[in-house]
């Protein structure tokens, strides 16, 4: 197991390395540069910036000082702002990871009592709910529940903000969170309710009822613990995916996030920082990529490494 | 003349044919198909939307208006700008005065272009890396897996976020310039076809080798190979009819899957240039103006989850139709 994650630790840097060299080149091969606004600047002032920022260097050359800078984990400098993506990750970064934790806690929370409900009543009134629910959060992407919820509980209802992120203020809180774990919470629904339905047919379930335990008992304690081991496989992905994908939750409801900055540095090209936030997601996702895998291990004992 | 019975007939096999006819595995997987109802529901609102757009953008039997054409003020000297549903405008007109039925209708077409463009080429290249990978010995499996590896190592938008970027807007040998301001939308169409097919080829890759693997070592294919088939007759008429049907349903949920990575790169503000429509940028610009007409928003959405919705049914009623183990 631990030469096993070792070994997987160093099969991770010659990923990250090819990751960067292909949005190096990506990045270069963007049609214009950083410097191309609507009024042209004076050619003084664009060979000044280009030297300022090493882009008047020939590309090898370019490429040889990224990754140098890399090796020091300098990812680089936002040319649009003049600041180090590293500070700019840092301020945004821990918005998108409170978003994608909340989220991430609305869908196992509903996406277990829905898919459990389901599950124990099947074919009754709860398991249409459920799979009502399922079904349909599976078909409204978020940027398309965050203006149906906005349409309905902030111009209708006037119950929430629409605007900016403030933890701990649920008034700004609770939409964003709802849109974004919509899509996840139905597929954690979705794969608790089979797997309960399964296991609940196995004969143990039958013998824990058989001798008189109650209900609550037989859920808790001997349908949960295994049913739960294929929902724990796909919490790793879903994890993953909501830490580092709310590009469109953060420009939706305006949240300051590093989704957010990410697009707006596509906009105008700052290389600097699209590659710094690009490497960066690379390099969260390898390493949720990487426990998710060590996870699997851990919670079924019947895979070995 | 009189049969000979020392002389033996020849056995008449159209008549043995027809009272043991098999069902082949296809026409018996399009009954299991038909016979769930809400598959055939979800298939047949699919094809009206497909016919209703093809025709709504190419005559005028469904759409009187230009999806670009801006009215501020109608004959009659009132404003056309963000009424509600009409006679005249089915769905109302939006803020510039446009009518929203025919920007609808652009807006499904380009998608439905995307969702099955995008999917051509998954396909295409999934299904022969995915048997390069599987068949071609051990190098070539090596370089594939680690081209799949890298692509599945970016997070999905953020790929093709930059892919877009980069190919849009540029000079290429045949699919022309590209400039966003002439032709506008068969440029978009092309590059965002290319940035979310880079992404999304993995998954069929990795699911056509794992079948073509498994398939290798059926007892079927081990016979063909032993009474002497070519390796090209094994591959085609026995280990890739087999892959069929998993890839029937990837493509089924692939679709939606591009349509839905279309409308979020959209929604960011990376669509169509302005005249012209997705089914995201439709989305991002209602988005706009919800104080003014939320209308405009409520249209494109209802049309985007009916098209999941339909394309997840058909999907879950394909994977139970095209396998024989959910046999009911």
């Amino acid at each position: 197991m631990i030469a096993y994650t070792i070994r997987r630790i160093f099969l991770m840097l010659p990923l990250l390395l090819a990751i960067a060299t292909v949005t190096f080149f990506l990045m270069h091969a963007i049609q214009g540069g950083p410097f191309d606004q609507d009024k042209p600047l004076p050619p003084g002032t664009r060979i000044a910036l280009e030297q300022r920022y090493g882009l008047a260097k020939p590309l090898e050359e370019q490429y040889v000082t990224y990754l140098k800078n890399l090796a020091h984990f300098d990812l680089g400098i936002s040319i649009a702002t003049d600041r180090p993506v590293r500070d700019i990750i840092g301020e945004r970064f821990p918005i998108s990871v409170q978003l994608g934790i909340c989220a991430f806690a609305f869908a196992m929370i509903g996406g277990l009592a829905l898919g459990t409900i389901a599950a124990f009543n099947q074919n009754g009134i709860g398991d249409y709910i459920g799979v009502f629910v399922a079904t349909a959060g599976s078909a409204l992407p978020g940027f398309i529940l965050a203006p149906i919820l906005v349409i309905t509980f902030v111009l209708r209802l006037h119950w929430f903000d629409v605007l900016g992120w403030e933890f701990g203020n649920y008034h700004k809180m609770v939409l964003p969170i709802v849109a974004f774990g919509m899509l996840p919470m139905a597929l954690v629904a979705r794969i608790t309710r089979a797997s309960m339905l399964d296991v609940l047919r196995q004969d143990y379930i039958r013998t824990a009822r058989a001798k008189g335990l109650r209900e609550v008992r037989v859920v808790v304690r001997h349908a949960a613990k295994n049913a739960l081991i294929p929902v724990l496989t796909i919490s790793g992905p879903v994890f993953a995916g909501l830490i580092t994908g709310s590009f469109i939750i953060e420009r939706a409801f305006a949240i300051p996030g590093l989704g957010q900055e990410f697009v707006s540095a596509v906009l105008v090209r700052d290389y600097g920082e699209i590659m710094g936030v690009t490497l960066f997601y690379a390099f969260i996702f390898a390493v949720m990529t990487l426990i998710v895998d060590l996870m699997y291990a851990v919670a079924d004992p019947r895979i070995r490494y | 003349m009189a049969a000979d019975p020392t002389i033996a007939q020849p056995f008449d096999f159209t008549a043995e044919q027809i009272l043991t006819k098999q069902r082949g595995l296809w026409s018996q997987a399009w009954q299991r198909l038909i016979r769930n109802r809400l598959a055939l529901v979800a298939g047949i609102i699919l094809l009206l939307v497909i016919v209703l757009t093809i025709l709504g953008t190419t005559t005028h039997l469904v759409q009187r208006h230009d999806p670009t054409q801006q009215i501020y003020v109608d004959a009659a000297g009132h404003s056309n700008v963000n009424q509600g549903p009409s006679s005249l405008h089915w769905l109302g007109t939006d803020t510039l005065g446009r009518d929203m039925w025919a920007r609808v209708l652009e807006a499904t077409l380009f998608s439905l272009k995307i969702g099955f463009g995008a999917e051509i080429v998954v396909v295409t290249v999934g299904i022969t890396l995915g048997m390069a990978s599987a068949l071609g010995g051990k190098v070539t499996d090596t370089v594939v897996s680690w081209i799949t590896d890298l692509a599945y190592g970016f997070p999905d938008l953020l790929a093709i976020i930059l892919v877009r970027q980069v190919i849009f807007g540029r000079n290429w040998p045949i699919i022309g310039t590209g400039d966003p301001q002439i032709p506008g939308v068969p440029s978009v169409l092309i590059s965002t076809i290319f940035a979310i097919s880079i992404v999304s080829w993995v998954t069929v890759c990795r699911l056509v080798r794992g079948q073509m693997l498994s398939i290798r070592e059926q007892d079927y294919v081990v016979a063909a190979k032993s009474i002497g088939a070519s390796p090209w007759r094994v591959v085609r008429t026995h280990m890739l009819p087999n892959t069929l049907g998993p890839v029937i349903v990837a493509i089924t949920f692939g679709i939606p899957r591009n349509i839905f990575a279309e409308a979020s790169i959209a929604f960011i503000g990376l669509g169509v240039p302005p005249p012209h429509a997705s089914l995201g940028s439709l989305v991002s610009d209602g988005y706009a103006h919800l104080q003014s007409n939320d209308l405009l928003v409520v249209w494109p959405a209802i049309v985007i989850g009916a098209l999941m919705l339909c394309f997840t049914f058909l999907g879950d009623g394909l994977r139970d139709a095209l396998d024989p183990r959910t046999k009911r």
